[in-house]
């Protein structure tokens, strides 16, 4: 029983943590939970704040909408302005602003616009870990299905840098097509194994968008393309001769390059789809068995041709971010 | 003194209260969502929606590619009509012709440069080698001219759109999109090769009508108001014989050779397309909503 409330505070702890993910901007929410404290809908503040859009707009600019509060009001603030402006000036002369305004309106504009503002989720200074299950699409003689994970840093909103690695060694399928196509034609095709993959990637992100779903629901996703440079453990699977060759794995220099979809269900999390080309140099089994029996045991013979391999993969994925809230920089 | 019973019912209360406090906590943490009353209560998510679909014919030339092919890559041309009821449905039809071009694969041509050295060295009839005498009833002279291929496709079919947006692009470019998913029946004219009983020589192909299912779902990305490059993934899942072989038909459960070629030796694939196409709408204006 001791260990019950420790599992209670566990439990209690795990259900906090998702409930800051939420933050949908701080000034926000803090304004919302304001306004419904004025408005009684929620008498104690609770997260879920009810918004009455009959209420009248004094409530409104009272009830903390950040933007709005921020902005100068048209009708009176030039007044108000210009009498503060005139006190400064009689208080102390120095401090009084003298400017140009010809001069100050013919300066150019710096400023930079985003043409998104707030998008739904950021992702600069944020970890991506994503774990995947993949599956070749351009492999018909062996499956190459795999458990995966990649982990991302992402360095601006749209620039990330990360690491991935595919375990395929538990999951090589040999297709029954191959040992039909070596009875009926009496012809053997080279066939490769996978062990696992590593690789170093950037990932850019040039897409963003949103999707209403059923004319119902919003949701956002993004579009990304990855590029990268790592390894890849493969090694033939003997068929040409498989009483004498037995194949180990070795490492192979591998490039790889995507195209991905992350559809966002929170903040963060997300689903992810990808296909990614991963791209080496396979040393295939040779076609020919040396006649003598001594040259077909001895290991040199086995290798025969080198073959620039593509191994196009649809990857179906999860996306967890962390830290799981952000603040946005500048207010909508 | 505490029985056993009442530690157990102690030990599922806590767990219980644990819980309820977990999911007590998660329905707080998502009640971040705004609640709205008065007049936007049940207003609709998008307003001032442009309608590309509603009401509208769709012309979409249509290029589709097949995927993990085992002897021979297929690229149908063809084009897709459909008439939109709604910006959320549609009825029309997806039509192909898939033997204008046609790419073996390396595994063709390494079966044919296998069989043509063969042929070479034994180039008589009734074959006299091995090689050549196992592999009488499933290589003719030119491996690629029995090998099953996809002549045309008609599938008509259902469109849903479930999904409406739009897309930034660099932060500059904008586009409306949407996805949508399909189905429906698919009239597929094959050529393959011909059943047999003495099969040695004998490499004749027919044609035939296969029915089958063809699903599968696509994104449309709209240029300007009358039209959209589109890309969608298609199954076209049947049964044929793609190499002409003699795999099936004789032994336990017909699943070895019995030197026929006959329907046994069709096998199920799981056939599956790429397309792009380029999307004509008419009229020339759409529709936007409220």
């Amino acid at each position: 029983m001791k260990s019950s409330p420790i599992g209670l505070l566990v439990a209690v702890a795990l259900g906090i943590f998702p409930a800051q993910s939420w933050a949908a901007g701080k000034a926000q929410a803090a304004g919302k939970a304001a306004k419904a404290k004025d408005s009684k809908a929620a008498a104690d503040a609770a997260p879920a704040a009810t918004v009455d859009a009959d209420a009248p707009a004094g409530d409104a600019a009272a009830g903390g909408d950040a933007a709005a509060a921020d902005t100068p009001d048209d009708s009176g603030g030039d007044a108000a302005g210009g009498s503060g402006l005139d006190d400064i000036c009689k208080i102390d002369p120095a401090a009084c602003p003298n400017l140009d305004m010809d001069k100050e309106a013919a300066r150019p504009l710096k400023e930079q616009i985003f043409a998104v503002q707030q998008a739904f989720a950021l992702r600069v200074r944020r970890f991506e870990i994503e774990p995947y299950w993949s599956v070749s699409m351009n492999d018909q003689f062996v499956g190459h299905p795999a458990p995966d994970l990649a982990l991302n840093y992402y360095i601006t909103n749209v620039l990330a840098i990360g690491v991935n690695g595919n375990y395929y060694a538990p999951c090589n399928v040999d297709k029954a097509f191959n040992g039909q196509v070596r009875r009926a034609a009496r012809v053997a095709v080279p066939l490769t194994e996978y062990q696992w993959g590593g690789a170093l990637n950037f990932t850019y992100v040039p897409a963003y968008g949103k999707f209403a779903g059923f004319g119902d629901f919003i949701f956002h996703y993004d579009a990304y393309v990855v590029g990268g440079v790592g390894a890849i453990s493969v090694r033939p699977i003997p068929v040409i001769d498989p009483n004498n060759r037995n194949f180990a794995f070795e490492p192979k220099l591998a490039f790889n390059v995507g195209i991905g979809l992350r559809i966002f269900f929170n903040r963060w999390f997300a689903a992810t789809l990808e296909v990614r080309d991963y791209i080496f140099n396979d040393k295939l089994e040779n076609l020919k068995v040396a006649p003598v029996a001594a040259d077909a045991a001895n290991k040199a013979t086995w290798y025969g041709d080198n073959s620039l391999t593509n191994n196009v993969q649809a990857q179906v994925g999860a996306s967890f971010f962390l830290p799981f809230s952000f603040d946005y920089r500048l207010p909508k | 003194m505490i029985t056993t019973n009442q530690k157990t019912i102690k030990r599922l209360v806590t767990v219980l209260a644990a819980a309820l406090a977990l999911f007590a906590f998660t329905e707080q943490a998502q009640a971040q969502q705004i609640l709205l009353t008065g007049p936007l209560a049940g207003a609709p998510a998008v307003r001032k929606l442009r309608l590309h679909r509603q009401g509208r014919f769709e012309i979409a030339p249509a290029i589709s590619f097949t995927l993990l092919d085992e002897y021979q890559r297929t690229i149908l041309l063809g084009a897709r009509l459909n008439y939109n009821f709604t910006d959320w449905l549609a009825f029309g039809a997806w039509g192909a012709l898939g033997s204008v071009i046609r790419i073996p694969t390396y595994l063709t041509d390494q079966v044919q440069s296998v069989n043509a050295a063969r042929r070479t060295t034994d180039p008589g009839e009734p074959p006299t080698t091995l090689d050549r005498r196992l592999t009488d009833v499933n290589l003719g002279p030119q491996f690629k001219n029995q090998l099953g291929g996809i002549d045309w496709v008609v599938a008509p079919q259902l469109t849903a759109v479930p999904f409406r947006g739009k897309l930034a692009l660099f932060q500059s470019i904008y586009l409306d999109t949407d996805l949508y998913f399909f189905g429906g029946p698919a009239f597929v004219g094959l050529k393959e090769r011909k059943n047999c009983d003495v099969c040695g020589g004998s490499f004749d192909m027919t044609s035939r009508v296969a029915i089958a299912p063809t699903f599968g779902l696509g994104f449309t990305f709209y240029i300007n108001k009358w039209s959209a490059i589109g890309a969608e993934y298609r199954g076209l899942p049947f049964s044929w014989n793609t190499g002409g072989f003699d795999t099936a038909g004789g032994g336990k459960d017909k699943k070895f050779p019995d030197n026929k070629i006959t329907n046994d030796d069709r096998q199920f694939n799981f056939n599956q397309l790429l397309t792009v196409t380029y999307n004509i709408y008419l009229p020339f204006q759409y529709r936007v909503s409220e």
